[in-house]
Parts: structure tokens; C-alpha cells; sequence
């Protein structure tokens, strides 16, 4: 068994195959993966040449193989990879002329596409062709899977769920870091590998895109933090194009001599990449065999990741934003009733403004698939930041759902000490990876002391070890009870917090703010119990990130003691006063006016001077005295060309912070404004640039018309159905490009048949009023304000 | 004092010779700094045999291309290159991110990133053509896919072409849009003569109607 031996003897790959394919023919873009059937008798040969230069695994020649790139075509994919395992052995048949075991690799390289929310291949499919091809290798005789060349996280938890869920085989991964230790997609060495190693691979590494000199930096990262055995397989140096051919400067013998090297550092496992030939391979098996591997060390550190950064939970204190919760928060409750992603999403935004490290993610509501709503947020989350999350459910199928989707090593909250508990999370962190919030209660309730606090925490970790997971990857909340009904509550907590740190060496979390629960002036405890806490050997508060109070006591902390070097960021937060927007745009000048601010697009200004005006006007009267007819003018100017689009969008944003304090206001006196008129919004299906879109949506809101935002790439169906859902009497669409123009035909053809009193406007940079008439468009709009003009004649204001 | 890529974003922004208010200008400012942290640009190039037949049949390695227009850009020339270049999935998640927050930003960085990518690609591409000219060859402007007859179809094979997904992380959607979003893949002619001033791939696009078409003359 190769699980054996790695990690305790130095094991030997191959070399580059595609580079050998090449110079026997194999032209620019053709699928190399065809040769197995084409041209048999050379993929044995190159596997004999590897396996005769000392090779112990050998890649079958499948990298390519999946059901995206093999689809419909001429060939079966799984005879492909069959003949390709099969190819392999006979390579090992011919060239392993002693009588050492040696192994076939099932190799699986990208599928091409980039993953959803920033490409269009969904992450389930992603996870289902890698699963196929896996389990063809594994039918065909593979010995392990070799996940290789990988540059985006995401698509190799879908690969290597793929691999793990369709076989039992032992997984291997390396990926390309560029110079800089950075994944293409962004993710650094220390993210990556706190993912990896949650997935439970066997084995990982770095391959492809550097030559071995350049590579020694990210190794040695890659060893300083992970506890896996480390896969090194680079190219033969760095391309060149000579004589427009690309070549590669590293002979073997220079090869050998920095592979020796690389064993040195603490590699178990060495081949070539790109360039590398048997000779490449064969030198370096010479140099490096007999050479002690150093086995890997484990790791100790408490480490959650995204799919751009890894954040450790060590000494410093750490920040874990609470703001995405719906409780004791109507308009939050209201955003996940309406499926309002934005205002979720806003939430998460402000929150890493604000300086959190770690987003808690919770949006469980009675009456609400929980599931579903843990997937999308999640996604859409990950679209816009890179802060890693804080799964935070009690419904298993939510906890399952965002461990998945999540790309990253994600944290989870949580676990306690109940048996059925435990049964139900930890399964879960097992196979998907992942830091759990242990909390301190069991079948009898929160213990009243300290002690009986930590020996839970005790019992919790004890069920982790049963499954497999790590003390470090529990970390101990002990709870905090509010002192208004417990005045001991605080002490019992800071003790307990002392304890399990002392006792167990684990991180600590700690929702910091029920302490103050039914007491005035909340943010004031809250902020000197969490610098209590602070001292006491928290790690992560879950906290409010908004709150000045609590942020100071952060910032307090960090500089007290000496984790802010110079004082640096402390000062860098509060050394100057921040400025105040009014001055900065010259609405000062003269009388300010709200129309005035809004027609310079000054947000501040705008919603300060609406809350003035409301002491002595109504908000009716304001919209209509005031901010309409600013808009207006705004609006014609756009359509003259004295205004351009950014000052159109900044009046539109300062219209619309008037808007918020407004609608604060009317709902206060339950004063609405009749029932708003619904217009559905989508960039159609297959198209993926929605800035036009969302131009179109912040104007029309402006002129308060209800948008329901589809988003992008969003099929037909989808978009009648809504219609029809909603009772929507117009639908505006966009696409980019002439490719999906087809699409947009095909949903105004389907509003028609289902939805016919719906009109239909379009836009976008490919569309003419030719060919909006043409695929049949009620209304074509050219630009912004026309689809504003447009929805009002439909409505008749 | 506007600077060349200040200009073009301008030029994006609808705003076509004219000058930006302060406040505007500012946003520029920022979002060009926001940029530089944010972008993480890569480029890559190949080059290929190129063969032409008169009415607008064009081969590229094993590509065959029917366009008028790549062919009359080609004209004269030996063997072409292939590029592509990426600010990287960085920038499409900021943009997400401003167009939740200030859909201004959103516009103005957008237009930025292009002027950004637009230069990014000169730069590179001034590179090759330096190198080239110590051959004795020379290079043209570049020329995309989905411009004039040259069919957005063709983005797969030049992707598979440069191995764009695993050199630079640059791959496309099935409807061929290219992911992430601010990115560019192009071809460009090599020939062993000196051409006096090629037109620029704006001034040379027969979308004469473009409200964000470069001023001629």
C-alpha cells in the first residue's frame, strides 16, 4: 500500500507528459487525452521510459478527462481513461524490471471552467465530473487519484469531494503557486492547506508554473504549515519561446541537484512537471535515492480559511462579526423572508469595513428552508469578500449545506456536549473539514461553575478524538450569562475561560454581548467584560464590529499588550477625527439645499439635510417637493450630456440615503406610500457582466419602484415563473454579448406565452433598436434613464 | 494634468473629450489606488503559423477562422501571436462588492479596470514588439474576438491554445464570456515589414455608432 510508505520512505513520480506528447505530434489545443486511444503504443512507451528511470508512481494520462471537456464528442470518456490506467500498468509491465511495487495514479486536472459565483459551472457538476472520472480510474485499477496543476480552492474541494465520494482510494494534491505563493484565483499556501487538510487528502502539494529554484520559497512555506507529506513536482524551470517553440532551461542534471535539495528541505514525494523528460527523472532518482525523507511534523495551530486568506486563532484576539443574525432584528428577518441578498450582503460588507476577521453567518427563520438559504448566502457572501465564515446553524442539513458550498476551511458553530449533538456535527467536520465552536452545555444545562464548565469542553474534545478531529480544531465556548439575572454569571465565565485554556491548550470563543442582556447602555459593559475576556484567554469574541465601544476595547487591547507594533494601527483608527463629507463637496457653499446635495451627489449631506427638513415638512412632501424633482433634473442633464453616468449614479445613491431616512420616518408613523409597482430585473441566461443591470435597478428604486433583482445568467424559465409569481407587468432584461442575445429572445418568447399583459424592456452593449424589434422587446433602452421613462409610462405615473 | 489611462477611463465613462468635476476626478483618483491593490495581473502569449487567403479565411495553428476583418488585419503577415491577459478574480468580487454598496464607485471602477487592462495589454504587448524588432519582424495592433466578423466562438480554442486557464487562470463561461470578467484575449499579426501607422483597434472597429468610439483625427 502507497499509504505505507509515504511520508517514511522517499517516493519517486514522473515527468512531464504533455511536453513529450508535443514533440511526437501533438498540436496546440488538442485534447491529449485522445492519444490513448489514437496512438496507444507511444503513452506505453512514455510510462516505460519514466518507470525505467526509477519512477514509483506513474500518471495515467487522463488529466483532462472529464465529462466537461469530453462531452458528446467522439470518444467515450470512459474508455479514455480506462486505456489510459491500462496503458499505465503496461508501461510498468515493460519498465519495472525489479521487483519493487510501484503505483498507477489516476490524474485529474482542472476542468477549465472557473466555479460559481464567478464563473458559470456549478460547484455540484464540478463535483460530479471529477466523481465520474474518479470512478472510472478507480474501476480501471488505479492505485490512488493525483489531483495536479490546480490553481483555484474551489475547484479542488469539488474535486476532491468528487474523488473521496466515489472511491475509496488515497488522495494526492498539488497545486500552482506563482513566485509569490499565491494560488491564479488569489488563495495563499496557508488557506489552502487549512482546506486540504480539513478534506483529510493524504498528500499535498505544489506542481506546474515554476522550475524548482523558484519553487523553494512556497515548499517552504507549505512545510512550515502543514502537518501533511509534502508532493514537490516542478517544471524544467521557467518557459521560454525559441523559434516560436516553448522550451525549458533546466537539464537534468541541474534538475537532480535542486530535487536533492528539495528532499532536503522535507519533501516525501518528487517528480517534474512541464519540460521534464525520463532523462530529468532519471538523474534525479540517482541523485536523491537513498535519501532520508524527514517525516512531517504536526502541526499545532488553530487555523480557518476562505478562498483567499487563512486567519489564525492564536495569541492575538480575533474579531467574529455577529451583525448576519436575524435575532431580535425585524429588518434582517424581513431580508431573508424576501430572499433580499443585498441587504445580507451590505451587512457583510460593512462588517470587514469595520475590521472584523471573520464573518458568523446564521440565518435561521421559522418557516424558511434554512438549507437553501445557508447555500446562497454563503455563495454570495463569497462573492464579495474574502473573510472566512462562521457556519452558525442548529438545523444539520443547514450545517451540511454551507460546509459544501463553503470554499475555504470554514468555522462552525456549533457543537456541545450532548451526545446527539456530537453524533450529528462531527461526522460532518470529518469529512468536510472545519474549526467547531464547542459549547459548554450538555443533557443537564449549562453547568453554574467554571469547573463543571470545562470538564464538558473535556468531554467535547474527547468526542472529537473518537472521530478523528484534532484538539486544535475545537475551540471552547463556555458562555456568557447575563449578569442582570447571574451576578456571579461574569466571574464564572472568566474563570471558565482561564480553565479550559489552562487545562486543554484550545482556542476560546465567546458571544460577548449577552452579558449585558435587560441593562442600559449595553455597549458599555459589553466593551469592559470583553477586555475582561481578553485577559482572561479569549480568543475570538463574536461581537458587534460597528460598535466604537467594543472596537475600542480591541484596538485598547491589541496596544496594552504590545501586539500593535508602535501603536500602529490604533493610532491609524482613532489619530485623526474622520472629516465630515460636507465640506468636502462644497454643498456648504451658500445655503446646502437637498436638492442641491443630490444633485452633486453628496449622501451625507443629503440624508442630514432630509432630516432637517423633517422637522417641519412631511416625508411625502419632501420626496415630492424635493427629492423627485432633483432626480429630474439630474436625469434630463444625463440625457443632454452635461451630466455624465458617475455623477447620475452619486445623485442617485445621495437620493437614496434621503430615501432611507425617509422611509425610517414613515414607517415610525405607519405612513407608507401606496403599494409600489413591481418591475423584475435579469441579466439573461449565460450572460455574466450585470453592471448594466444594476444601474438600471438603483435609478428605478430611486423613482420608488419595487425591483426584484434575478441577478445574472438567469434562465427563462426562471424569469416567466417570477412574473407570473409576482403578478409583474415589466420585466427588464440585459445581456452583453451577441452569444446570449439568443436568450434573451427565448425569454421574451416565454413571458409572452405565460405572462402576456407583461411588456418586456431590454438593454444592454450589443442591443440596437433593430434588434430589440427583432427578437420581439416591447421597449429598447439606450440608456439608464430610459428604462426609467419607459416604467413610468407603463405605470401610468 | 490627465494622465493616458485617466483618459480612456473618462472615455468609458461616456464622457468622451471632457473633463471630470473634482468630485469625479477624485473617484477616478481612488479607484485606480484601489486597483493596484486589488488587481492581480497576468498575461500570456504564443505564437503560431499564420496562413491567409484573400476572402477572409484565417489559420492560426491548427485554428481556422473565417473573418473579413481579422483577415484584412493580418494582411501581409507571417505568423501570428496569441494573448491574453487578466486583472484577475480580485477585481470582479470588488466590483460585486461596490455595486452593493455605491453603484458609482461600481462605474467608475469598472471603466478604470478596463483603461487599466487596455494598458496592461500595450505594455506587454510593446514588450513583444520590441523583441521582435531586434528579428527584423514586426508586430501589429492586437485584435479580439467578437469584434467585427471575428466570432466570439473562437475564444475557446485561443484559451486552449495559451492553456490560458492553467498559465493565467483565465477561462470562459459556455456562452464564451470570459471569467473573471476583466480580461482580454486577442491576436496579433507578425510581419517582416514595416507597415506605416496601423489605425488602433478602436478607430479600426466599423461600429462607427459606438458612443464610446476614440475621436478620429
Amino acid at each position: 500500500m502507497i499509504l505505507d510508505r509515504l511520508g517514511k520512505e522517499l517516493l519517486f513520480f514522473d515527468g512531464g507528459m504533455g511536453t513529450l506528447l508535443q514533440e511526437k505530434g501533438l498540436a496546440a489545443g488538442e485534447l491529449p487525452e485522445t492519444w490513448n486511444l489514437e496512438h496507444t503504443e507511444e503513452i506505453v512507451d512514455i510510462h516505460r521510459q519514466y518507470f525505467e528511470a526509477g519512477s514509483d508512481i506513474v500518471l495515467a494520462n487522463t488529466f483532462g478527462a472529464n465529462a466537461l471537456k469530453f462531452h458528446g464528442g467522439d470518444y467515450d470518456l470512459e474508455d479514455i481513461i480506462t486505456a489510459a490506467v491500462v496503458s499505465a500498468r503496461e508501461g510498468a509491465y515493460l519498465g519495472v524490471t525489479d521487483d519493487r511495487e510501484v503505483y498507477v495514479a489516476m490524474d485529474m486536472g482542472p476542468t477549465g471552467k472557473l466555479l460559481k459565483p464567478l464563473g458559470d459551472l456549478e460547484f455540484e457538476r464540478a463535483v460530479a465530473a471529477f466523481g465520474e472520472a474518479a470512478r472510472y480510474g478507480e474501476a480501471a485499477g488505479a492505485d490512488l487519484i493525483h489531483i495536479e496543476t490546480m490553481s483555484d480552492m474551489y475547484e479542488i474541494k469539488a474535486a476532491v469531494l468528487g474523488a473521496k465520494e466515489n472511491t475509496s482510494l488515497p488522495v494526492f494534491v498539488t497545486m500552482i503557486f506563482d513566485e509569490r505563493g499565491k494560488l491564479l484565483t488569489g488563495g495563499d499556501v496557508a488557506a489552502a492547506v487549512a482546506m486540504l487538510e480539513g478534506l483529510r487528502v493524504d498528500a499535498l502539494g505544489i506542481n506546474c508554473g515554476l522550475g524548482p529554484a523558484q519553487m523553494l520559497p512556497v515548499l517552504e512555506e507549505i512545510l512550515r504549515v502543514t502537518s501533511l507529506p509534502v508532493i514537490v513536482k516542478p517544471n524544467a524551470g521557467l518557459p521560454a519561446v525559441r523559434d516560436g517553440r516553448t522550451v525549458y532551461d533546466v537539464d537534468p542534471e541541474q534538475f537532480a541537484a535542486s530535487m536533492k535539495r528539495i528532499v532536503q528541505m522535507g519533501a516525501c514525494a518528487v517528480g517534474g512537471c512541464c519540460g521534464t523528460t525520463p532523462a530529468h527523472i532519471a538523474s534525479m532518482t540517482k541523485a536523491c535515492r537513498g535519501l532520508a525523507v524527514k517525516p512531517p511534523v504536526k502541526k499545532k495551530e488553530t487555523v480557518v480559511s476562505s478562498y483567499g486568506q487563512a486567519v489564525v486563532l492564536g495569541d492575538e484576539p480575533v474579531i467574529i462579526g455577529e451583525r448576519i443574525n436575524p435575532t431580535g432584528k425585524k429588518r434582517f428577518r424581513q431580508a431573508l423572508k424576501e430572499h433580499d441578498m443585498d441587504y445580507i450582503l451590505r451587512e457583510a460588507a460593512a462588517q470587514q469595513e469595520a475590521g472584523a476577521h471573520i464573518l458568523d453567518v446564521n440565518v435561521g427563520l421559522p418557516d424558511l428552508d434554512e438549507a437553501a438559504m445557508m447555500r446562497d448566502v454563503i455563495g454570495e457572501i463569497q462573492s464579495i469578500t474574502s473573510l472566512p465564515l462562521q457556519i452558525d446553524t442548529v438545523d444539520p442539513a443547514a450545517l451540511e449545506a454551507g460546509m459544501r458550498m463553503y470554499n475555504g476551511k470554514p468555522m462552525i458553530n456549533s457543537v456541545n456536549g450532548k451526545q446527539e449533538s456530537m453524533e450529528q456535527v462531527f461526522p460532518l467536520v470529518k469529512k468536510y473539514g472545519g474549526v467547531v465552536v464547542g459549547l459548554t452545555l450538555d443533557e443537564t444545562g449549562i453547568p453554574d461553575t467554571a469547573e463543571g464548565r470545562a470538564d464538558i469542553a473535556g468531554r467535547i474534545l474527547a468526542g472529537a478524538a473518537a472521530y478523528g478531529i484534532e484538539p486544535k480544531d475545537i475551540v471552547i465556548d463556555v458562555l456568557a450569562m447575563t449578569i442582570s439575572s447571574d451576578p456571579a454569571g461574569a466571574g464564572t465565565t472568566l474563570e471558565a475561560l482561564r480553565l479550559v485554556r489552562e487545562r486543554y491548550g484550545v482556542r476560546t470563543v465567546l458571544g460577548v454581548s449577552n452579558i449585558s442582556f435587560g441593562l442600559p447602555r449595553r455597549p458599555v459593559i459589553n466593551a469592559g467584560f470583553y477586555t475582561m475576556a481578553l485577559m482572561s484567554g479569549l480568543t475570538a469574541g463574536i461581537i458587534n464590529p460597528a460598535s466604537e465601544d467594543m472596537m475600542g476595547a480591541y484596538f485598547s487591547y491589541r496596544a496594552l499588550m504590545g501586539y500593535d507594533v508602535n501603536c500602529g494601527a490604533y493610532i491609524r483608527r482613532f489619530g485623526q477625527e474622520k472629516e465630515l463629507a460636507v465640506s468636502a463637496g462644497g454643498a456648504s457653499a451658500g445655503a446646502p439645499s437637498l436638492k442641491g446635495a443630490i444633485r452633486k451627489g453628496l449622501k451625507e449631506d443629503a440624508a442630514a439635510l432630509t432630516a432637517e427638513l423633517l422637522k417641519e415638512e412631511e416625508p411625502l412632501a419632501i420626496i415630492d417637493g424635493h427629492l423627485i424633482p432633483a432626480l429630474d433634473e439630474v436625469g434630463k442633464g444625463f440625457e443632454k450630456g452635461t451630466v455624465f453616468l458617475p455623477q447620475l449614479l452619486m445623485s442617485a445613491d445621495a437620493a437614496k440615503a434621503a430615501f432611507a431616512v425617509l422611509k425610517a420616518r414613515m414607517e415610525e408613523s405607519g405612513t407608507g406610500r401606496e403599494k409600489k409597482d413591481k418591475v423584475i430585473l435579469a441579466t439573461v441566461k449565460g450572460d455574466i457582466h450585470d453592471i448594466g443591470k444594476n444601474i438600471v435597478k438603483v435609478l428605478l428604486e430611486n423613482y420608488s419602484f419595487q425591483v426584484i433583482d434575478m441577478g445574472k445568467d438567469v434562465p427563462p424559465e426562471d424569469i416567466a415563473g417570477k412574473a407570473v409569481e409576482e403578478d409583474v407587468r415589466l420585466v427588464g432584461l440585459s445581456a452583453l454579448m451577441t452569444t446570449t442575445v439568443s436568450s434573451m429572445e427565448e425569454t421574451i418568447r416565454l413571458l409572452r406565452e405565460r405572462k402576456s399583459d407583461c411588456r418586456v424592456m431590454v438593454g444592454g452593449a450589443v442591443l440596437n433598436q433593430e434588434y430589440a424589434d427583432q427578437i420581439g422587446a416591447d421597449f429598447y433602452g439606450k440608456d439608464a434613464m430610459q428604462s426609467v421613462y419607459y416604467a413610468q409610462r407603463v405605470f401610468d405615473r | 494634468m490627465t494622465d493616458e489611462r485617466t483618459k480612456e477611463a473618462l472615455r468609458y465613462l461616456g464622457y468622451g473629450r471632457q473633463q471630470a468635476d473634482s468630485l469625479v476626478a477624485e473617484k477616478i483618483g481612488q479607484a485606480f489606488r484601489e486597483l493596484e491593490r486589488t488587481a492581480d495581473r497576468r498575461f500570456v502569449s504564443r505564437e503560431f503559423d499564420l496562413s491567409l487567403t484573400g476572402d477572409g479565411e484565417v489559420w492560426i495553428g491548427g485554428m481556422h477562422i473565417r473573418s473579413r476583418s481579422l483577415g484584412k488585419n493580418m494582411k501581409g503577415c507571417c505568423r501570428a501571436i496569441l494573448l491574453a491577459a487578466t486583472l484577475g478574480a480580485g477585481v470582479d468580487r470588488l466590483l460585486r462588492r461596490q455595486s452593493l454598496t455605491d453603484m458609482a464607485d461600481a462605474v467608475v471602477t469598472q471603466a478604470c479596470a478596463a483603461a487599466m487592462l487596455e494598458a496592461y495589454l500595450d505594455e506587454e504587448q510593446e514588450r513583444i514588439a520590441g523583441r521582435l524588432a531586434g528579428e527584423g519582424r514586426y508586430l501589429r495592433p492586437r485584435f479580439s474576438p467578437g469584434y467585427g466578423d471575428f466570432s466570439i466562438r473562437h475564444q475557446g480554442q485561443i484559451l486552449a491554445m495559451l492553456e490560458a486557464p492553467k498559465r493565467i487562470g483565465l477561462s470562459m463561461t459556455d456562452s464564451c464570456m470570459l471569467t473573471p470578467v476583466k480580461s482580454v484575449t486577442a491576436v496579433a499579426g507578425i510581419s517582416r515589414h514595416r507597415e506605416p501607422c496601423h489605425r488602433r483597434g478602436c478607430e479600426a472597429c466599423e461600429k462607427r455608432d459606438c458612443i464610446y468610439r476614440r475621436n478620429e483625427g
